[in-house]
């Protein structure tokens, strides 16, 4: 089985490395909304002295970090995954003897994030360059504490996205799902802003969805920001999380395939 | 009062400079910092005259600059010398008059949206080509006759066949009513009925209109169905230009035999004509015969050896060629 | 220019037939859009329950910004991201011949390929968050301000148009250049805010290099009356002078084109 995963790695890595110029491209657009969010409140934060008790450098931190943690839990099985179903590409996937989505589809995952977070490095320093965060919170406990949380984090947007392409074996309408399923993503995750500004009513229907696990808790986690309590309850939430990912991503996935191959496609 | 060509070709040349570079990573950066260039020269003084409603066929082998030609004289690129005039335009200055009364149809090329009806990109075309209502109504209702369009039209171009979608690429090329038609490989890729019906309709087009038409295909049939006259052209050159019948006699008099032989055992075919080329799929093997031996050929094949199949056919148009240019 | 528009006419309503033969997904794609609306204007209140004013700009100044940086998005995702896809396509797979050999502009053939008829819907919403902004930020507005903010809008958009053109235009020379436009999509986004607020490089970048901030922040800089008739001149000039030299980019990209394809 590990040898199917080198192999499959030596493959999409080779597949990813041709598309670097696209890559490049790609993290542009990941780079630019963070860093306009950080202007905007780095500078009502100096205005103010600071907001809700953030100061600039919290700001400045906050969102260094979110372009990393970002990229970390990033997926993008869909773009992968769902042309194939809907151009019947995806039989030639099937009659092999391995899981397409637990094995190809998450090699290629991990290949781009690779790609991506080597690409990031120069621009971070750039803006550490440019901003001079102060990271004096971050601790080692923090940094152990959070490579779990990071790893679980990626499995439940991986497992939660990859549910979400199997609708593409109902419908074609598959994007527009994505689309607004990603917008939920960016409101309640902490994209925007660190959920402590949101309104009350959404930091805690926040708490208990699965999107912050992929962001805002990752961020807080490492700056250490968090109690021991918080942690734990996240942690609790996590596996609650992938408890329920796991089930989704298994239930959609055995009747669409047989959705697939009824159709014959 | 003398009618004058349709088309005038004098000493068209088009050059290229093709960058070379060898393989490897070396060799790439080297050629990053100096390139170095070869002239290719695709089109080579070449000179016809083409008349009014004349059907021309215009061939050559693969890279013989047929594809270049066709673009130089609808206006496409821009010649390195030479001359040319198309109803009394220089296609390269793009004047709209012109694109008005020509078109170019490539049989590998979409014109058509993939996504909308070929209808809908009908109604653009009419609005870039300023075409009033009622004469493209006519016409409209005219190709729907010759080419049966009338339900593949309203089908987005995607989920249309190869052959239905040439259809309306041609349709799509022809709604402008042009003068000059350049074909290039109009029949590529369809299927044996699929060709008759676009040639069927490109000679009654042709006939109806009175349109001048130069066409390049791989289908020797498309070219005797088509054209009396034909313009071959090799590594840019101008090697033959006449008529059809005189081409076949004078450069390709012989027909192929294809015999498949019931035993291994190496049998001397080059006793009865001049081998040529094998087709190992089907076990085939070639001898070229005069075409006034053809007959009698075959019964001496058949009479000394242990023949399962056999097959008469004509040359391919690509070994006319090269047997007459490179033989 | 009757010919023009009567070419526009027929290009919106082959786009508008299409959009009704999706019609299911031109409603969810609008609903998006609402969605999305509802977060700029969610995050905007965030701001605006922890600060009074951002960069010196009020509640109603950053809604009319937003406004017209939804124009301008509007105007993106309507025309030209559509239109750049069946360009790529088309300088690959070669059909850009054809439109190069059809009896109009080229460029504005290119254009107008292909419509997305519903974002109008967006321009009306981009309207009404222009005009209740103003209306909330109240005093200040003189006619001649308001004359000023069209004209810099417009002029505005003609400069993002055109480095839009000489973008699309690269294609000619670099045939696989398929990230065309990333630069200028990915930069769109820092158009929300009033550049005013950003570190002095990514202030530079939105105004000289992807201007980005021509067609939204100053416009508003004029409706604050932070701009004079010069000014305004000025960069009336400089969009004149980017639309004449991206359509001779383009010119000269047609001419390469032509000169090397086989």
């Amino acid at each position: 089985m590990l040898k199917i995963y080198q192999r499959l790695w030596q493959v999409t890595w080779a597949e990813q490395w041709q598309y670097r110029a696209n890559t490049l491209m790609y993290l542009l657009y990941w780079l630019v909304s963070p860093v306009v969010y950080l202007s905007v409140w780095t500078t009502i934060a100096r205005s103010q002295g600071s907001v809700s008790g953030l100061t600039a450098n919290d700001f400045v931190i906050y969102y260094m970090t979110l372009l990393i943690i970002d990229q970390l839990t990033s997926d993008i099985t869909i773009y992968n995954f769902a042309s194939k179903v809907q151009d019947g590409t995806l039989s030639n996937d099937l009659i092999r003897p391995i899981h397409p989505m637990l094995t190809t589809t998450l090699v290629n995952n991990m290949a781009f994030k690779v790609l991506t977070l080597l690409a990031l490095l120069p621009v971070w320093g750039v803006l550490w360059f440019l901003f001079q965060p102060d990271f004096t919170g971050v601790t080692w406990q923090g940094i152990l504490l959070v490579i779990p949380a990071v790893v679980l984090g990626f499995l439940i947007n991986f497992l939660l996205n990859a549910a979400l392409t199997c609708v593409a074996f109902w419908t074609t309408r598959i994007w527009a799902l994505h689309e607004f399923f990603m917008a939920l993503g960016t409101l309640f995750s902490g994209q925007f802003v660190p959920l402590t500004l949101m309104p009350p009513l959404i930091q805690s229907i926040a708490r208990f969805l699965p999107f912050q696990l992929t962001k805002y808790f990752l961020i807080e986690l490492i700056l250490g920001r968090l109690s021991p309590s918080d942690i734990v309850q996240g942690y609790l939430m996590g596996v609650f999380w992938l408890v329920v990912s796991l089930l989704l991503f298994r239930w959609a996935w055995r009747n669409g395939v047989k959705k697939f191959s009824a159709v014959g496609a | 009062m003398p009618q004058s060509a349709a088309i005038t070709v004098e000493k068209l040349s088009k050059t290229y400079q093709v960058s070379e570079r060898e393989g490897g990573f070396s060799a790439a950066v080297r050629s990053f910092f100096k390139r170095t260039y070869r002239d290719v020269r695709a089109v080579d003084t070449v000179s016809f005259q083409i008349e009014p409603s004349e059907v021309v066929g215009f061939l050559g082998p693969n890279g013989a600059g047929k594809t270049t030609t066709l673009k130089m004289l609808s206006g496409l690129l821009h010649p390195t010398g030479g001359q040319a005039r198309v109803l009394g335009y220089t296609p390269w200055e793009l004047k709209r008059e012109y694109l008005s009364s020509m078109t170019l149809v490539m049989g590998q090329r979409n014109r058509l949206s993939w996504d909308i009806p070929a209808a809908d990109s009908f109604l653009l075309n009419q609005a870039i080509y300023r075409l009033p209502d009622a004469d493209f109504k006519r016409t409209l209702a005219e190709l729907d006759e010759l080419l049966d369009l009338k339900e593949i039209i309203k089908k987005p171009v995607r989920n249309l066949s190869l052959g239905e979608r040439m259809k309306c690429e041609l349709a799509a090329g022809l709604l402008h009513r042009p003068k000059v038609l350049f074909l290039d490989e109009p029949t590529i890729g369809l299927d044996i009925t699929a060709q008759v019906r676009i040639r069927e309709f490109l000679k009654e087009y042709n006939r109806r209109s009175g349109a001048t038409i130069l066409l390049t295909s791989h289908y020797m049939a498309d070219v005797t169905a088509l054209c009396e006259r034909v313009i071959i052209i090799h590594q840019g050159k101008l090697k033959y230009d006449g008529g059809l019948n005189d081409l076949a006699r004078k450069i390709a008099p012989f027909k192929l035999i294809g015999v498949r032989l019931g035993d291994s055992a190496a049998h001397d075919l080059s006793r009865y004509g001049k081998p040529a080329q094998a087709d190992e799929e089907s076990e085939m093997s070639f001898i070229e015969v005069r075409a006034d031996q053809v007959t009698l050929v075959t019964a001496r094949l058949l009479a000394d050896l242990p023949v399962h199949d056999i097959t008469i056919t004509d040359p391919p148009i690509e070994s006319v060629i090269e047997q007459a240019f490179n033989g | 220019m009757k010919n023009t528009l009567c070419l526009i006419k027929v290009f919106l309503q082959v786009n508008l037939q299409m959009s009704l033969a999706y019609r299911a997904d031109t409603v969810i794609n609008l609903l998006l859009n609402l969605m999305w609306l509802g977060w700029e204007l969610l995050s905007l209140s965030i701001i605006f329950s922890n600060t009074k004013t951002l960069g010196g700009w009020g509640v109603g100044e950053l809604i009319t910004l937003l406004g017209v940086f939804r124009l301008v998005n509007t105007l993106m995702a309507a025309l030209l991201w559509p239109a750049t896809e069946k360009f790529n396509a088309s300088v690959r797979d070669g059909s850009m011949d054809y439109t190069l050999l059809q009896p109009a502009n080229s460029l504005f053939l290119v254009t107008f390929a292909r419509i997305t008829v519903w974002r109008i819907w967006d321009l009306v919403l981009a309207v009404i968050l222009v005009v209740a902004g103003t209306f909330m930020s109240g005093a200040g507005t003189s006619p001649l301000s308001l004359l000023y903010f069209v004209v810099l809008t417009l002029s505005g958009v003609l400069i993002i148009y055109s480095l839009w053109v000489v973008l699309i235009a690269l294609t000619f020379w670099f045939t696989k250049f398929d990230n065309n436009v990333t630069i200028l999509a990915a930069l769109l986004d820092a158009g929300r805010y009033p550049s005013t607020v950003y570190p002095a490089w990514l202030r530079i970048i939105v105004t000289f290099v992807v201007p980005i901030a021509l067609a939204t922040t100053v416009p508003v800089q004029a409706l604050r009356g932070e701009l004079g008739g010069q000014q305004v001149l000025i960069f009336l000039a400089v969009s004149a002078a980017s639309l004449l030299v991206a359509s001779q980019v383009w010119k000269y990209g047609i001419r390469q084109y032509s000169g090397a394809s086989s």
